[in-house]
């Protein structure tokens, strides 16, 4: 029983990893464009 | 290697042949052998049959594969950042006589936001049939190349090579990338098609904020006093857009047959049935549906694209002596991101109250708000302005993002992108028509010596009027007669897709 339940352990950690990578490969640009047009904004209001 | 691409082919090769040729024969249900595809067996990776998921893949995976096209064609909006630099490529530090000039630097985005809306209404259908790992790969390829051949022109000093890349071979891209993703968010999203199509589609609006950035601190790299560096930034970004949309295009999946997401359900106060069918992409040409959602769209994007471009000189003036050239620009900034997250927080929203609920929302607080920014300006309230510009530019871009899911709910799944491809000409029209209005009126209204803080404010009464005529066609909207409908199981809910139902009283079938 133990071992049938490892496949399914393995492959949803293999799924979180690849959420992680995903979402970060698009998020950690975003955020930075994000920051830097925001950080800009602020700078103008100065 | 080619037989794990392609389960769903036979191959065979010609062994008297000296050059091994391999020939892809298509399979019926019953496993007879159909017509030869032809020598594309090392492409088969692209095939929609290639590119179902497995049971473990998770939906979630898909909105990021969406974000790494559209983030990457979002650029365009950030292209007026090379226009200065590019006056100069002769001159370097100021314009000399020999370059080019502003106004035919302005054709090439015009160019690319044209082939955007003809080559999502030409390919929409190929994309559809062809799945989203080829639309994808396609669109890379075009986007990548757009820029390597503009990379070019500015070498040579050949505008045309440069309305050629970036205006035609680019502006395809953008388009083919545009719905690249739109029918395979919906599929694997039946429950929140709304969320689905504006996360992908938020990525378009926020592309620039990371290009805009990007470009300029690349252009200063490659800068030297005798050189303006934007041939070299122009090939860096192209290399970079090409591998970043290549991964989009490597993780995409379309969901299995009979796959339905687990647990999910409708929104909780959703209560009727919204579609069943589906109508074939050139049917829905002859609905009148789909040509009461074009002019919704149209002038949803009229309206907001014409304040767009003039928001900075508009609060200018309007303001003077309150609001400063720097401050406007960093206003811009502020309306940009509202543009960006009222795609996603928009078309959402419209998984709860319904799409045709969400545009009675966009027209009616859009006319308001329009009415309200002479008032705004009347008063010497920046806060104000601010506000409704905001408000304005977050429904701006919810219009966009919201239009996919309201296809889907009229049209079915099976031809939405197609059918969102076609539509995006209104897109197209909206481009012509917002500038020139909102730049004609004011014109008009200097002429005849109106004080120019003064001159904005017909032009907003005229967008106001805009969305009451827009108002009207969202309430003229009813459900998609029967005869329309695709004949027999075609018709029919695909596999994977719920029976979602919509909102509250106006926005139901």
């Amino acid at each position: 029983m133990q071992g049938s339940n490892v496949a399914p352990r393995t492959s949803a950690a293999g799924n979180g990893l690849k959420l992680v990578l995903a979402w970060g490969f698009v998020g950690i640009p975003l955020l930075w464009g994000v920051i830097q047009t925001l950080a800009n904004a602020l700078k103008a209001f100065r | 290697m080619v037989l794990s691409f392609a389960p769903a082919c036979r191959i065979a090769r010609q062994a008297q042949n000296s050059s091994p040729v391999i020939r892809v024969f298509e399979q019926d249900g019953a496993g007879n052998t159909g017509r030869v595809r032809g020598h594309m067996a090392g492409f088969s990776f692209l095939r929609r049959e290639s590119t179902v998921a497995v049971p473990s893949y998770s939906r979630w995976l898909i909105p990021p594969a969406a974000l790494c096209v559209h983030l990457c064609i979002g650029q365009a909006y950030a292209f007026s950042v090379f226009n200065l630099p590019m006056t100069r490529l002769i001159g370097i530090t100021q314009a000399a006589p020999q370059d080019w000039t502003l106004t035919e630097l302005g054709w090439i985005f015009s160019l690319a936001i044209f082939f955007l809306g003809a080559s999502a209404a030409v390919f929409g259908r190929w994309v559809e049939e062809g799945g989203p790992r080829r639309a994808m790969f396609t669109a890379a390829l075009c986007w990548a190349g757009g820029f390597l051949v503009s990379a070019l022109g500015v070498y040579l000093h050949w505008l045309w090579v440069v309305y050629l890349g970036y205006g035609v071979i680019g502006g395809i891209g953008l388009g083919i990338g545009y719905i690249s993703p739109v029918s395979t968010l919906i599929r694997w999203f039946p429950d929140r098609p709304g969320m689905a199509t504006g996360m992908a589609i938020m990525g378009f609006g926020g592309g620039a904020f990371i290009a805009s950035p990007l470009s300029v601190w690349l252009m200063s790299l490659f800068s030297t006093p005798t050189h303006v560096g934007v041939a070299e930034t122009f090939i860096v970004m192209g290399v970079v857009y090409l591998c970043f949309m290549m991964v989009g295009a490597a993780i995409v999946r379309v969901p299995p047959p009979e796959w339905a997401p687990i647990g999910a359900g409708a929104p909780a106060r959703a209560t009727r049935l919204i579609t069943t069918r589906n109508v074939y992409v050139y049917d829905a040409l002859k609905t009148p549906q789909f040509w009461l959602i074009w002019w919704v769209l149209c002038l949803n994007v009229t309206a907001g694209i014409g304040v767009l471009g003039q928001a900075s000189a508009m609060s200018q003036e309007m303001f003077r002596g309150r609001i400063t050239a720097v401050a406007a620009s960093g206003l811009v900034g502020l309306f940009s991101l509202f543009n960006m997250a009222g795609r996603f927080f928009w078309s959402s929203t419209s998984d709860y109250i319904g799409r045709k609920n969400t545009y009675f929302v966009f027209f009616a607080l859009g006319t308001l708000l329009y009415a309200m920014v002479p008032y705004a300006g009347a008063i010497r309230s920046v806060g104000l302005f601010v506000l409704c510009y905001a408000l304005i530019f977050s429904m701006y871009g919810g219009g966009f993002a919201t239009v996919p899911a309201y296809l889907r709910d009229m049209f079915g799944t099976r031809y939405v992108g197609a059918i969102h491809g076609l539509l995006l000409t209104a897109w197209s029209m909206a481009g012509i028509f917002g500038p020139v209005l909102v730049n004609y009126i004011r014109e008009y209204n200097l002429s005849r010596g109106v004080a120019p803080a003064q001159a904005y404010n017909i032009t907003m009464y005229v967008m106001a009027g805009l969305l009451v005529i827009g108002f009207i066609c969202n309430a003229l909207i009813r459900p998609v007669r029967q005869r329309y409908y695709m004949p027999g199981g075609e018709g029919e809910l695909e596999a994977g897709e719920l029976e979602v139902e919509g909102a509250a009283a106006l926005g139901r079938r």
